[in-house]
This record gives structure tokens, C-alpha cells and sequence, in this order.
């Protein structure tokens, strides 16, 4: 029995997803996580509440529009920035500034922007609304591809996704789950009929060090990774390849000692390089970005790390 | 990225192409082929057009001046200068001559004689003015001008500019049968028919006897032509400076003895009769499209031959390929004409004639190379020389000739992963051709399954049969005074008239404040359409009779399939399939602004068709709100949103099932396509639009939605575009793709690519090519042009160096949809 009316909180849903598995593939994006990565390159993946984003540059200049914004804000919180030249270089405008200190996210505002400068950082949906979204990509999705549940954490929503997977499930299509591996062990086990690719991160071996950097310890994301390859589950492990957070050599080669471990289980263990697209997504939430300072690492490092990882006589690629 | 392909170019192939990029910087207008023709009708003006071309062409093979330089692989580049700038003074309006050359000293001379300018001497300068007085009234638009009905004079003026600034032939000429039965055998053929039918003159085949003459003088200019090379070869190998070097030398003599007359033997004679013929097609008259079709077919055996027996080894074949394709974009067309207005304010900002060429350095005489597909039989057609011509533009990065790669369930792994590295590399290089729906096309059109399997793509992305289908120059984007559907909504908006320019449709009708329904106002579009596409279609038959008239093309018709047969010209219908294509373009301005009209207006009826008109004369002053509405609010087509994309399968149905079924010019086909490469200049004159574009922006490219209208991603872009009835555009078509380097940072992203392709192809498309270049790039080349000199994009149905763009058009490329991952 498949509940169509379940709530989920997404944030985005992206076609032609070509980092997120197999194929060609559309990716849902459920909005809430329990890890804080410092290097999160979706940061308005992380809380379950909405947040307001700013894309200034759709903004067209609050004479336009005649203060819509500001009026809107019960704060205070929104005023009009220093004239800028307008994109269409047609003259000077002044463009919406908001203080994120006062700003309550009420998302007022964004329901009165025209232009969807303003806008809430995710949205809330049904099983069914998603999935008829998704069917319109069928056309694309022989050849290996599908959908893949993504996050955020993806089981952070569990009664959402199961049932868009069992949903999914029934129509014959292909389902990745993009998952942390941080959520109860028996969820895995309710979930696993239905999903054909686990899409698994680990992304640091020590405890300790993955509290540092995520939030969370990693025994039960060890524990998981191992309960669903003892399950039949088929996995991807991705490991993100972050410089100085990540990149020390004993633990990457702890790593592949992990992942070997697993078994058949691994179809393929994805390196993910650090690169810094999500760097422009925190300016639109007011956020700072942590990790400043981190370039992406040299081509080198990551050819001599695959070549590491291909010793332990895993399939590896570099992504 | 592609370690497998990144085999370097050879040390002489270097020099070939640094010689290239030197003569790039000094070019010169081709006089020689202009004196030579004038001199020959001047002193035979009463000899019949078709025997007074055949003496031309025989003129012209045996007095043109033979260069050969010291590193040259192939022989037939004019000199000394090895790239010149064509252009058919018969074909040239006296306005533009007269304009140039006619001009103060001062301003010409700023115009061609500064550096960086297209070179024009004094002396020529003074000849060019005193043949014009000649030609005046005796050019093609001269022709034009005696047949014409009158109508076209007050409604078709750019038509007759067009057409006497273009020969007809937009095709695929027979490289095929030139490499594989000669011009020795074409004689032959011709002196048996001739005999044949002076035995029994008739009032049928009394031109064909001339016809005959003609083409046994062109198969003897050809061949003299070749022997003369011969003898060239054998000159410079007395003085040549190494033993190799006149070893090579005497062996590219004896094969010029040889060829032309007769079948190639080997690779480099088969390449070498490729070019010997491409000359002579380019000097009977700048067709726009001498596009060599199916080349890898006829070449693959001579290459496995030459492999196997050891007279090549595999890098030395592949050098081969390098330096035919560096030889074959030598031939530079003159597209548009620029005034001395124009050459002069580049000049003075820094630019050059190429420039103002549309990004193209030479349109490569519109030169399209196709590859792979299928034989007559239905097995894939794929060889060892398909590889190594994807190789050769993956390896040389070269924007020219365009380069069309047939997909097929036979095409190789390789194949396709060739091709993806290429388009990766050379900006949208190859493009990418369904063989399932374009042979579809090809047997709507009659075409007997055999046949349809040997289509070729010519100029940008255009199929017909190669080497036996005849087609004239398409108006693109309702260029010409055709069916233009930006012109016609325009008309039905604002009551018959372009407020840009003030000028008057042929139809009087209402305004958009005026219909009583969508519905109402979906009629008249309707009728407008099909009065214009019967007025284009009138046109075209009258552009056919100039040609038939006066003007025969001899250069394709010593080849084409069907000419010899029958004893005629291919301007009088002898090729075996005739084609005449129309193509519409703006798809998405043009959905978009009725999704508009018919949402808010009436279906909503949250605005009143007065106040839309009144922002749209206001061209939306004052309507800022609205306009922000529409642009947020109206589903746009692009985004696989059911009710505009079924408008626009609507209009386009329209267009194409009353276009296909007009009878064609020599009794051929009319197919209808959709493709666009005034985009930018037609959004000039095109007054503010209901899609909330204002007066003057660009109008949506081709068939591709509007550049910011693209809101839900790839997928849904791609599957929008599918929704064209495709299987009926027989004259092609474009989707443009701009991805960014993301997309293809890993394999497994790449590996992707063809999966796109593939799942659009099976949805309906018949063409796919993209661009990877990042926005960041592009603003980089911007700025540091220097820096970016070979940076190729995709632009319209060919590819382009992107800092040879006009800047509009730069930007235009720039804010075009890119898919951000």
C-alpha cells in the first residue's frame, strides 16, 4: 500500500543529474540533514525549516515594483541597497538588501516578488505530486538511468521517501538512494526492497575526526554500510576527497580497507574531488562559507589515491 | 582528457597550419577567376549560356595560375596567396561594387588597403569598376529584372538583392563519382549520348546536344587542368630541396597525370580529386554549399588498400586526412558583403573583414563534411576513415568545413566516443544526425529506400540525396521576402504593418485589440501563413527560371546523378531529386508570445488584449509590472509545459504541411525546416513581442526556446524541443546545447552525453550538437581575445571562432540557455 498523499519537504528536482548514479537520471532533493558537513555544496539542503534566498541579480529594482518587498517585511529587515547600473544597462536601480539579523524568515516577501528574486529555499509536495514530475523524464531513463532520492538526508523523510520509492518501484524505474547512512538501522532494512543503487558516503574513518568535520560520529553509518551489504543491497560508496579534512592518506586507505570489506556488495567506489560550486548557493542564504582557504586537489593526488583504491581490486573512478 | 586521442600532429602538419593562420592575415580579394570570366563572355557574348560557361570553365582550368609551396601535401590552392576571398562579380550587385570601389580614395583605402583588411589593389580596384559598367546589364539580377513579374519588384526587393548575391546550390555535389569514375569516363558517356542523339534531333533534346558539348569541354578543362599540375610537380621537383622531397614530388606527378581522367587509385588521389573538383565548383560560383557528402565511404577501401599493401602507414594516412582538411577550408567565400562603412569602423576598433563574417573565417564555401550512415543496402557505413576524419578535427581544431556524423544502430563505440571527444573539443563538432527520422523525411519525399540511406547534410544542417539531389539556396529565418512567422505574428498584432520599420504586410487584417477570440486570431496567423508560403513558393519557381535562363552550373552537373542521363543542366532539372527548402525560425518568440495572448488575455482575461497592445506599441514603457509578469509567470515553451509547446506544434504543423505540399521548383519537392542565422539581425527589426521581449532584443534561435525562458532544466528543454513534428522538417533543423564544463569533468559525465543524444533522437529529433563552454570562459575570451583564438562555439547551424563574433552576437551566445549541473 503506497500512501500518495505523504508530506515531503523538497527543495529542488533536477533532470539530467549527471553526477548522482547511473544513466541518465532525475534526482529529488529532500530538504533536512542531520550532518553538517563543512564542505556542504547544497547548504539549503541542511535545515528542515525554510530559509530566504536572494538571487540579486533577478532582482529589477525596487522602483519597479514599487517596494513590494519592503512592505511585505513585518521586520524591517529588507531596504533598498546602493544604486547599481540594471542588467539591461537601461539606468540605475536599487535593488532589495536584506538583514539577516533581523529577518525572521517569514518569507513574506517572497510571495510578492515578482521576479522570484525572493524566494523560499524548498517547498512542500506529496508522494504523488513528485512522482507524476518525475514520469514526465521517463523518456530518458532506459539505458540505466531513473530517479535518485537525494538530500539533504533522504531518510531524515522517511515515510516521503519509502513511499516515492515503493511508488517508483511499481512503475519499473530505476531508484538510486543518495544516502549519509546516518538513520536507524531498521529503516535501511524497511527501505532496501525498494531501492536498485545505495549511493553511499563515507567520509571519514575516524570517529572523531568525522564528528569534527560533519556533526555526527560514523559508527552507525559503518554499521548501516554493513547491515545492507550483509542484505543484498547493491552500493556505490562515494568518498569525498576534501583537502586537509579528508585527504590524509591513512585514512583513505582505511577507507578502501572498508569498502573492500563490503564485499560484492560495492559496485563501484566514486572520488569525489572538493570543488567549490556550492560556494555562491551560501551567499544566497546570507550564509558565511567555512572553508575558505581549500583549493581542489591536484590531479596527481587524486590519480595516485584512485590507483590506491583500484589496488585494494576495487572498481573505482574519479568523478 | 582523451589520452586515447591525444596523438600529436605531425611536425609538416604544423607548418601547414601555421601557414595557414599566416596567410589568414593576408588575404586578398579573387580577382583572377572574376578577369577570367569577364574577358570569355565579353568576347563570346552571343555563344549559348550553357557552351558560353563550358568556355569559362575551360578558360578558367587552363590559364589559372598553379602554386606550389614548399611543404604542400595536396596541389590546387591559388597563389601566391594560398587563401583568397571568392566572390562572383556576375553574381555581385553593382550597389555593393560601386560602393566599395567607387568610393573616395581616402575611404577605400581605409576599407582594403590597411593592415588586417581583405586586400584590394588599385589596379584592381580601377578593373572591377570598369567590368561593372560591363556586367550591369548583363548580371544575374540583370536576368532577374527581364523575367520577374512585377509583384515581386514591390514586395521582394531583398529577395532579388539576395539572389543576385548567391548562385543556387545548396548541395552535395557527386565527390563520389569524380573519385571513382572520372571525368575521362564522364566524356566518354557524353560523346556517346551526343552521337546518339544527332542521329535523331528533336525539339526535346535539341538543348541536350549543346549540353553534351558542354560537358565534354568541362571533363577536358578538368583534365588539362590536372596534367597541368602534373607538370608543376614535376618543375618544382628540380629544384626541390631534399630527395624525399622531389621523390614525393614525381610521385604527385604521375598521379595528376592520372587522376581526374581516371579513377582514384589511392588515398592521397582520392583526397587530391576531392579538391582538384572542389575548385572548380567554387570557381563556376559561390554556391554557399559544395558540401562534400559521404566522403569516408569511397575513401575507407583506398586507405585499407594503401594500409595493406604498405604504401601507407597508419600515421602517415592520418597526416593525410590533417592536411586535406587544413587544404579543403582554404576556400573562403565572401558572406555577407561588407560596406566600406563597416570596414572601416572595424578597422578602426581593432577588427577585421572576418569579423563581420559572422564569426566564420571562411564559411569553408559552406563546405559540410558528412560521415558514417548507412550503404544502399541498410549495413552501417563506418571505416577506418570515418575514425580518422573525427581524429583530424579532433587533432587540428579547426571551425571549418562543418562536420555532420550520421548515427545509426551500426555506429561503432568508437564512433561515438570519437565524436562526443571531438564536440568536446571543437565546439559543437561534430553534429550529431538521426538516420532514423531523416530517412523517414527522404522517403516522404519519394525518395526509394536505397537512395534515402545515402542522404548527406549540406551547408548547416540541411539532408538531401548525395550527389544526386539539386536544391537551391533556402531562405533561412524568412530571409528573402518569404514566410518569415516573427513577420507574421507581427502583422496580426499590429494590423498588418512592422512597427519597426513602418512597413506593410501584403495582407490587411486586424489589430490584436480587435479579435473577438483566440481562436479568431489563431485563423488569421493561419491565413497569413499560407499566403505567404504561397507567394515564397511563386517566388521560387520565378528565381528557378533566371537560373534555367541563363545561368546553368555546369560544375555540379558534369556529376550529379540524373544530368547525363537526361542531357540537362542541373538548373534545368536534370539532377535525379530536386529540392527547395524553407525554413522557419524564432519557434519559441513566436509560442511564447501566443501562450501570451491567449493566457492572459483569454483564457484568464486577467489583461485585456488594449492593454497588451498598449504596452506593446509602448514597447513596455510604463508596463514594467506586466512585462515582469509574463516573463515569471506565462508557461514558456522549453519546459515541457503541455499548452505552449502544443501552440507551437501547432504553427509549425501548419507551416510544414503546407510548405511540403507546394510544388517544387523543377518539379522536385518543397521541404520545409526550421533554422536561423539572422537571429540577432532579425530581433533588430522586429518591434517589442508579447513574450515580454522588447524592441530590437534577439528573437529565439531556430527551433530552440527562448534563451532566458528555460526555467525546469535539460531534460525537459530537450523534450519540448522534440514535440516539432521533425519527420517533417526534410530540410533539417537545429537544437542548441550549451553545457558547461561540469558536465563533462568525469567519464562517467560524458558517458552520458550519448545517452542524451540517443534518448532525444528516439523521441523524434533528427539533430543534436552542443557546445561545452563556461559562461566564466567566455567572459575571460571577452576581454582577452588574444588568449581565446581558437576557442570554437556552436553558433547556428555552424561553428564559429567565438571572438570573431559580432559582440551582439557574443552576448546573445553568452545569456543562450546553459545547463548548469
Amino acid at each position: 500500500m503506497v500512501y500518495k498523499n505523504v508530506k515531503g519537504r523538497i527543495f529542488d528536482i533536477q533532470g539530467y543529474a549527471v553526477h548522482d548514479g547511473p544513466g541518465i537520471r532525475t534526482t529529488v532533493f529532500t530538504k533536512g540533514c542531520p550532518l553538517r558537513c563543512l564542505w556542504c555544496h547544497s547548504p539549503e539542503s541542511q535545515h528542515r525549516e525554510f530559509e530566504l534566498g536572494y538571487l540579486p541579480v533577478k532582482c529589477i529594482g525596487a522602483d519597479v515594483c514599487q517596494n513590494a518587498c519592503l512592505d511585505a517585511c513585518p521586520e524591517g529587515a529588507v531596504a533598498r541597497d546602493e544604486p547599481v547600473e540594471a542588467l539591461d544597462k537601461s539606468g540605475l536601480i536599487q535593488k532589495a538588501k536584506i538583514d539577516r539579523e533581523k529577518c525572521t524568515n517569514c518569507l513574506q516577501c517572497t510571495e510578492v516578488c515578482i521576479t522570484k528574486a525572493l524566494y523560499a529555499s524548498g517547498w512542500d509536495t506529496t508522494v504523488d505530486e513528485v512522482y507524476e514530475r518525475l514520469l514526465k523524464d521517463r523518456g530518458f531513463f532506459k539505458d540505466g538511468g531513473g530517479v535518485t532520492i537525494s538530500g539533504g538526508e533522504p531518510m531524515a523523510q522517511f515515510d516521503f521517501t519509502c513511499n516515492l520509492a515503493k511508488r517508483l518501484k511499481d512503475s519499473g524505474i530505476h531508484i538510486c538512494l543518495d544516502t549519509t547512512g546516518f538513520a536507524a538501522t531498521e529503516l535501511f532494512a524497511k527501505i532496501l526492497p525498494y531501492i536498485d543503487l545505495f549511493l553511499y558516503d563515507i567520509k571519514h574513518m575516524d570517529t572523531k575526526m568525522h564528528k569534527k568535520i560533519t556533526g555526527v560520529g560514523n559508527e552507525q553509518i559503518l554499521k548501516n554500510a554493513r547491515f545492507l551489504a550483509e542484505h543484498g543491497a547493491a552500493l556505490q560508496i562515494r568518498v569525498p576527497v576534501i583537502p586537509k579534512l579528508t585527504d590524509k592518506r591513512a585514512n583513505l586507505r582505511q577507507t578502501a580497507e572498508f569498502c573492500a570489506s563490503l564485499g560484492d556488495a560495492v559496485k563501484l567506489v566514486q572520488l569525489l574531488p572538493y570543488h567549490k560550486t556550492g560556494r555562491m548557493k551560501y551567499e544566497r542564504l546570507g550564509w558565511r562559507y567555512k572553508l575558505t582557504n581549500v583549493e581542489p586537489p591536484a590531479d596527481e593526488f587524486m590519480n595516485n589515491i584512485l590507483a590506491m583504491f583500484q589496488s585494494f581490486g576495487l572498481n573505482c573512478q574519479l568523478h | 582528457m582523451f589520452t586515447e586521442f591525444d596523438i600529436p600532429i605531425s611536425e609538416r602538419i604544423q607548418k601547414l597550419k601555421a601557414k595557414r593562420e599566416r596567410i589568414n592575415k593576408d588575404m586578398r580579394l579573387n580577382f583572377e577567376r572574376n578577369r577570367i570570366i569577364t574577358d570569355y563572355y565579353r568576347n563570346h557574348e552571343n555563344e549559348y549560356p550553357v557552351l558560353k560557361r563550358a568556355g569559362f570553365l575551360y578558360e578558367w582550368c587552363a590559364t589559372r595560375k598553379i602554386n606550389i609551396d614548399d611543404d604542400d601535401i595536396f596541389l590546387g590552392d591559388g597563389g601566391p596567396q594560398c587563401r583568397t576571398v571568392h566572390f562572383d562579380i556576375e553574381q555581385t550587385s553593382q550597389s555593393w561594387i560601386r560602393g566599395c570601389f567607387g568610393d573616395t580614395d581616402e575611404r577605400f583605402r581605409a576599407a582594403w588597403q590597411v593592415p588586417g583588411s581583405v586586400w584590394v589593389d588599385d589596379e584592381d580596384r580601377e578593373w572591377i569598376l570598369e567590368a561593372a559598367d560591363y556586367w550591369k546589364d548583363k548580371d544575374i539580377a540583370a536576368t532577374a529584372r527581364g523575367l520577374f513579374p512585377p509583384e515581386f519588384f514591390e514586395n521582394a526587393g531583398p529577395f532579388l538583392e539576395h539572389l543576385a548575391g548567391s548562385y543556387p546550390g545548396h548541395f552535395n555535389p557527386n565527390y563520389e563519382r569524380a573519385g571513382t569514375v572520372g571525368f575521362g569516363a564522364v566524356r566518354r558517356t557524353a560523346m556517346e549520348k551526343l552521337e546518339e542523339i544527332r542521329k535523331h534531333t528533336t525539339a526535346d533534346n535539341v538543348r541536350s546536344e549543346l549540353f553534351y558539348r558542354a560537358i565534354i569541354k568541362v571533363c577536358d578543362g578538368m583534365i588539362l587542368m590536372s596534367k597541368r599540375y602534373a607538370e608543376a610537380c614535376r618543375k618544382k621537383a628540380e629544384t626541390a630541396p631534399t630527395p624525399e622531397r622531389r621523390a614525393e614530388l614525381l610521385k604527385m606527378a604521375d598521379s595528376c597525370d592520372w587522376i581526374i581522367e581516371n579513377p582514384a587509385r589511392n588515398l592521397w588521389e582520392g583526397l587530391q580529386t576531392i579538391l582538384f573538383y572542389q575548385y572548380l565548383l567554387i570557381a563556376d560560383g559561390t554556391h554557399w554549399a559544395d558540401s562534400p557528402g559521404l566522403i569516408d565511404s569511397f575513401l575507407g577501401p583506398l586507405l585499407e588498400k594503401d594500409l595493406e599493401t604498405g604504401v601507407l602507414s597508419h600515421e602517415q594516412a592520418q597526416e593525410l586526412f590533417d592536411a586535406f582538411l587544413l587544404q579543403i577550408g582554404n576556400q573562403i567565400i565572401m558572406f555577407p558583403k561588407p560596406t566600406n562603412d563597416q570596414l572601416i569602423e572595424a578597422h578602426q576598433n581593432g577588427k577585421t573583414f572576418f569579423d563581420l563574417q559572422g564569426g566564420a573565417q571562411n564559411i569553408a564555401a559552406g563546405s559540410l563534411i558528412t560521415i558514417g550512415g548507412l550503404k544502399e543496402d541498410g549495413t552501417g557505413d563506418y571505416n577506418l576513415a570515418t575514425e580518422m576524419i573525427l581524429l583530424s578535427y579532433y587533432r587540428l581544431r579547426v571551425a571549418e568545413p562543418s562536420l555532420a556524423l550520421r548515427i545509426n544502430k551500426h555506429t561503432p563505440d568508437r564512433i561515438w566516443d570519437l565524436g562526443i571527444a571531438c564536440s568536446i573539443r571543437s565546439g559543437g563538432m561534430p553534429q550529431f544526425n538521426n538516420d532514423d527520422v531523416i530517412i523517414q523525411t527522404m522517403l516522404d519525399k519519394g525518395v526509394p529506400l536505397e537512395d534515402a540511406r545515402r542522404y548527406a547534410i549540406f551547408g548547416c544542417v540541411e539532408p538531401a540525396i548525395s550527389g544526386k539531389e539539386w536544391s537551391m539556396a533556402a531562405n533561412c529565418g524568412g530571409f528573402g521576402g518569404g514566410a518569415s512567422l516573427i513577420d507574421i505574428l507581427q502583422y496580426v498584432i499590429y494590423g498588418n504593418v512592422n512597427p519597426m520599420t513602418g512597413a506593410e504586410g501584403m495582407l490587411p487584417c486586424k489589430k490584436l485589440y480587435e479579435y473577438e477570440s483566440f481562436e479568431e486570431l489563431q485563423a488569421e496567423f493561419e491565413r497569413q501563413i499560407k499566403h505567404y508560403i504561397d507567394y515564397q513558393a511563386r517566388l521560387y519557381h520565378f528565381a528557378a527560371l533566371v537560373f534555367n535562363h541563363e545561368w546553368p552550373c555546369l560544375s555540379a552537373s558534369v556529376m550529379t546523378e540524373g544530368c547525363l542521363e537526361s542531357g540537362k543542366d542541373v538548373t534545368w532539372g536534370g539532377a535525379k531529386y530536386n529540392g527547395m527548402g524553407s525554413m522557419f525560425s524564432a519557434v519559441g518568440t513566436v509560442a511564447d508570445s501566443l501562450m501570451t495572448i491567449k493566457k492572459l488575455c483569454f483564457d484568464d482575461k486577467t489583461v485585456s488584449t488594449k492593454e497588451l497592445y498598449d504596452a506593446l506599441r509602448a514597447n513596455w514603457e510604463g508596463y514594467e509590472m506586466l512585462r515582469q509578469r509574463i516573463l515569471n509567470e506565462v508557461p514558456f515553451y522549453g519546459n515541457d509545459h503541455e499548452e505552449p509547446d502544443s501552440l507551437m506544434q501547432w504553427f509549425t504543423n501548419f507551416y510544414a504541411d503546407h510548405y511540403n505540399s507546394r510544388p517544387g521548383v523543377n518539379n522536385g519537392t518543397n521541404n520545409c525546416g526550421a533554422l536561423d542565422l539572422y537571429w540577432v539581425a532579425a530581433g533588430k527589426r522586429t518591434w517589442a513581442t508579447p513574450d515580454g521581449r522588447k524592441a530590437g532584443d534577439p528573437l529565439s534561435h531556430s527551433s530552440d526556446p527562448r534563451q532566458d525562458a528555460v526555467k525546469n532544466g535539460p531534460l525537459a528543454y530537450v523534450k519540448s524541443v522534440a514535440k516539432l513534428p521533425w519527420d517533417k522538417m526534410r530540410c533539417g533543423g537545429a537544437i542548441n546545447l550549451r553545457l558547461d564544463a561540469n558536465s563533462v569533468r568525469s567519464e562517467d559525465a560524458r558517458s552520458k552525453i550519448r545517452k542524451l543524444i540517443k534518448s532525444y533522437f528516439e523521441m523524434g529529433g533528427i539533430q543534436f550538437h552542443f557546445t561545452v563552454a563556461d559562461t566564466e570562459v567566455l567572459r575571460a575570451a571577452q576581454k582577452n581575445p588574444q588568449d581565446y583564438q581558437d576557442l570554437i562555439v556552436r553558433i547556428a547551424g555552424f561553428s564559429a571562432y567565438f571572438t570573431h563574433l559580432p559582440f551582439d552576437v557574443q552576448e546573445n551566445y553568452i545569456t543562450r540557455y546553459e545547463i548548469g549541473l
